[in-house]
């Protein structure tokens, strides 16, 4: 037989959504620059709803393929498991999912009925512009991108190299702007090829969003040697797999991420020896730490605390870079402002010297504008409304805010999209136009952290430092399902927990009482710390007076939904199965199609009255689904639910029916053919009670 | 507070299958905190009730709801009216909610879930303890704030008897002999000579045998009443 549609008990309700996003955000939440609601989407992917998760993810972040491979991940530098042992997979967990969800994605890849009868200009198509066509596309208007390069996605496309983001998982990301009906540009320059006054009178409003898009050089003796590039221009020949010429020994000045980007691509093609040089220690040095770990895996050798001097030359041709030994980077107040001993000199040999110290802005295509740059080269604008000195011109992205990651871009994309639908609608942005929101819950506090399981964290696989440097194949492997859905289960649900009703409160101590975790504080009504809430959910089903929700969650989700869970009987016995909605704790048990799954958070959450609710509606048996000691993520759930079915089988048995229709069974986490045969054997006992 | 039990499933069958529309009341206060009659065991008992008549082929509805208290009229004032729609109103109040109830209801009969036992304390979690007997005197500065009337099977005022056992009661080995805690308090507190004074026969006739009991705080009283 094959199994069961699964009965979902997810639980979201108007109610339950409002209250979550009433709470203080968890922090991987509130550390996301577009606020994607992590523990929504890892919820789904422990619970095998991949559809679900690719929803959650996409809700918020149009760039999330690139961000699931290319992303600094700041929801996982704040994840509460820091404490613990070490934060959660996020990013491959995103990755996971997406890549789960290809085909649904593309599925519903539909255009976007232009209502609003205005249209938007939107100069470059990077993080920043893409985010902003996209939600100007949702809203209705008639959206066209302007991209001087060839292809879409700004940097992402025509810097990041291929071995960290292949260019097919970017064009996902770009297929669902495109596919909205947002029209595309390519190989159009303004000021070239059309003039920022042309789009202003032709588009109703025109968005900014150019990022940096040129390299800073180097005021230093003999920068303009043949054999010395900029970083952009080499990235973005590698990109495009333009022709570059290295010499054996390539010599990358910068600290930076781009600076490694740019050591590691040299490296992939052909230079026999990379090195780097950077004012920085290793401490200090600005790049992500484990992308300095993957250079120097790579063989990249990296000089710090050096300072470049003069490129040293001869015969027309760049030999080597002398440095200065940096004393300190930054003053006393943390400014940068780099000392030197002069007295502390080396060479370091180069034929190739690529300057990687930072990018800017081209702001060439504002010449002779309304687009106003003041004397300090920076774009006059304001942070209120979005807008430049010129009405109906935005901006957004890195040509305002200055260097950061994709997916702050992304989120000023957001807003200047926002920013754009209120001045197309005639009403006041600034008003309108709210402020991001940095509420989060606390640290998890030290009690809790020594209460809780070490459970390592999931690796993925790097493809050894020798092979991948042969080619701009992508490195890294992703999580395959068995290891995504054993990390997904990582997650602590930080916030998610449960929220007292102080008008039906008693103060009955219950809740105090059962919690493993001391959350509750009752003094004349109870609270939960919702820091130190786990959001197991103990205590829901033990509150006398039903007093006790849970965030995100509805409470009631599993007696209503009952009589659609049962559904249709059938000739063999009906089961319900309440169990973890962990699609681990099932996933390879094909199940008979009598078995009606109610799959919650954690089973400490069912209720008495949800088993017998089972039997209210028809079923022939239930039971309870234990997850084994190493794999339940809660405390005592297993002893404190176990005394909850016993009270409940002597109900059921004082309605006269036989106690044993309902049992429960404790599962070694992913043992899903242990749990076949149990539910086998009660099928059997049904069938001998005469169903 | 008032502690009670559910009563057993098939007495409480009993009393209630000859009715067609049920509503099982629960009380958001002293029972509630006993784990007997609060909005929970309302849901739960309803749930019963439903399987037993489904299986037994009676047709019944059943409805569950609580108040927070049952022993006060404003609490009832919203819902009073549809509970007399019912054919029988089940209360897993304390008897004190099934009078007040009953009183007020009119013609629709309310029936008890709950057995009410005793004021009592919660030692630890799942434990309720009579340590009260309501008797109207009390004596408990006399004996150590161990109340004689509730925690000695015989309501000694001067004990203890013959049957204490080692500090147990004769009437069952799980009970403490509440005069070999009297005395040990009494050591403690170094007040022990004052179990020499022998207490006179008590006055009972302000506990159960006098009559139905009343208290009025006049203060409190309908100014219009009063008047």
């Amino acid at each position: 037989m094959k199994a069961a549609e699964i009965q979902s008990t997810k639980g979201f309700t108007a109610e339950s959504s409002e209250l979550k996003e009433s709470r203080p955000y968890p922090p991987c939440r509130a550390a996301c620059p577009v606020h994607t609601d992590v523990q929504a989407y890892v919820a789904d992917v422990a619970e095998g709803r991949y559809t679900d998760a690719f929803e959650v993810i996409r809700s918020v972040n149009p760039i999330a393929s690139a961000c699931s491979l290319i992303c600094h991940h700041p929801c996982e530098q704040q994840c509460r498991r820091c404490g613990v042992d070490e934060p959660l997979g996020v990013r491959h967990l995103k990755r996971f999912a997406l890549e789960q969800a290809t085909d649904y994605r593309r599925s519903k890849r539909h255009a976007v009925a232009q209502t609003k009868g205005k249209s938007v200009a939107i100069i470059g198509s990077g993080p920043a512009g893409l985010t902003a066509a996209n939600d100007l596309a949702d809203l209705g208007y008639k959206v066209t991108i302007f991209e001087k390069n060839p292809t879409l996605g700004g940097m992402l496309s025509a810097a990041i190299p291929a071995y960290r983001l292949p260019r097919v998982t970017l064009q996902e990301d770009i297929d669902d702007v495109l596919s909205k009906g947002v029209e595309a540009k390519t190989n159009c320059e303004i000021g070239k090829d059309v003039t920022l006054a042309e789009l202003s009178s032709k588009y109703n409003a025109v968005l900014i969003a150019t990022g940096l898009s040129l390299s800073r050089s180097l005021n230093i003796p003999g920068v303009d040697s043949p054999g010395v590039l900029l970083a952009l221009p080499f990235l973005s020949d590698a990109a495009y797999e333009r022709k570059v010429d290295l010499g054996k020994k390539t010599l990358v000045i910068g600290g930076g991420n781009v600076a490694i980007d740019v050591a590691r691509t040299a490296k992939r093609l052909g230079a026999e020896n990379v090195e780097m040089v950077c004012l920085e220690s290793e401490e200090e040095m600005p790049a992500w730490s484990w992308e300095v770990d993957e250079a120097v895996e790579e063989g990249i050798k990296i000089h710090y605390r050096w300072g470049p001097k003069a490129v040293k030359a001869s015969n027309g041709k760049a030999e080597g870079l002398e440095v200065v030994k940096v004393t300190s980077v930054f003053d006393e107040s943390g400014r940068f402002s780099p000392k030197f001993d002069q007295n502390e000199t080396m060479l370091i040999e180069a034929d190739t010297i690529i300057i990687a110290i930072g990018q800017m802005s081209d702001f060439s295509f504002l010449k002779d504008s309304a687009v106003k740059v003041d004397e300090r080269g920076r774009l006059v604008w304001s942070q209120a409304t979005q807008m430049s000195s010129a009405p109906g011109v935005f901006v957004s992205g890195e040509v305002v805010t200055g260097p950061g990651s994709a997916i702050a871009a992304a989120s000023t994309g957001h807003r200047v999209a926002t920013a754009i639908d209120l001045y197309l609608s005639g009403k006041n942005i600034e008003a309108a136009l709210v402020s991001d929101r940095k509420d989060k819950i606390n640290e998890m506090p030290k009690d809790i952290i020594q209460k809780l399981a070490v459970q390592p964290r999931g690796k993925v696989a790097h493809i050894e430092p020798d092979a991948r440097c042969t080619s701009f194949i992508q490195f890294e492997a992703g999580y395959d399902e068995y290891t995504a859905l054993r990390e997904a289960r990582r997650c602590r649900s930080c916030g998610a927990g449960a929220v007292v009703n102080q008008d039906k409160c008693v103060a009955c101590l219950t809740c105090l009482r059962v919690c493993p975790y001391d959350a509750p504080i009752v003094t004349n009504k109870a609270e939960i710390s919702p820091d130190r809430c786990q959001a197991c959910g103990l205590c829901v089903p033990a509150c006398p007076c039903q007093a006790i929700t849970m965030v995100g969650y509805d409470v009631n989700a599993i007696r209503n939904s009952m009589p659609s869970i049962i559904g249709d009987k059938g000739a063999e016995p009906v089961i319900v199965a309440f169990m973890c909605s962990h699609y681990a704790a099932e996933k390879g048990a094909s199940l008979s199609s009598n078995v009606r799954k109610v799959r919650v958070h954690c089973t400490s959450r069912v209720d008495v009255h949800d088993m017998l609710s089972a039997f209210e509606y028809g079923a022939d048996g239930a039971f309870i689904v234990f997850c084994g000691s190493d794999d339940c993520r809660y405390r005592e759930v297993y002893p404190r639910v176990k005394m909850r079915t016993e009270l409940a089988k002597k109900m059921l048995g004082a309605t006269g029916m036989d106690p044993d229709r309902l049992a429960y069974f404790r599962t070694g986490g992913e043992a899903g053919s242990d749990w076949v045969k149990a539910i086998e054997d009660m099928a059997a006992k049904l069938k001998e009670m005469g169903k | 507070m008032i502690v009670g039990q559910q009563k057993k499933f098939d007495e409480i069958w009993e009393m209630v299958k000859g009715f067609r529309k049920v509503m099982v009341l629960g009380c958001n206060t002293c029972i509630a905190v006993c784990h007997a009659g609060g909005d929970k065991e309302a849901d739960a008992l309803a749930s019963m009730l439903k399987i037993k008549a489904a299986n037994e082929k009676v047709s019944m509805d059943v409805s569950h709801g609580a108040i927070q208290r049952q022993c006060e009229n404003e609490f009832f004032t919203p819902v009073l009216e549809d509970l007399a729609k019912y054919d029988l109103v089940l209360s897993i109040a304390c008897g004190v909610g099934v009078n007040f109830l009953s009183a007020r209801i009119g013609k629709t009969p309310v029936y008890p879930g709950v057995n009410t036992q005793f004021f009592g304390g919660v030692p630890k979690p799942g434990f309720f303890e009579e340590l009260c007997g309501g008797c109207g005197s009390c004596v408990l500065n006399l004996t150590g704030g161990i109340c004689p009337i509730a925690r000695c099977s015989k309501s000694l005022m001067n004990g203890p008897c013959g049957g204490t056992n080692k500090g147990k009661c004769e009437v069952s080995q799980d009970i403490d002999c509440a005069w070999f805690l009297i005395v040990e308090r009494m050591k403690q507190l170094g007040t022990l000579e004052k179990l020499f004074e022998v207490q006179p026969p008590r006055d009972w006739s302000g506990s159960f045998h006098g009559g139905p009991r009343r208290v009025v705080v006049e203060h409190l009283r309908d100014i219009e009443e009063k008047q």
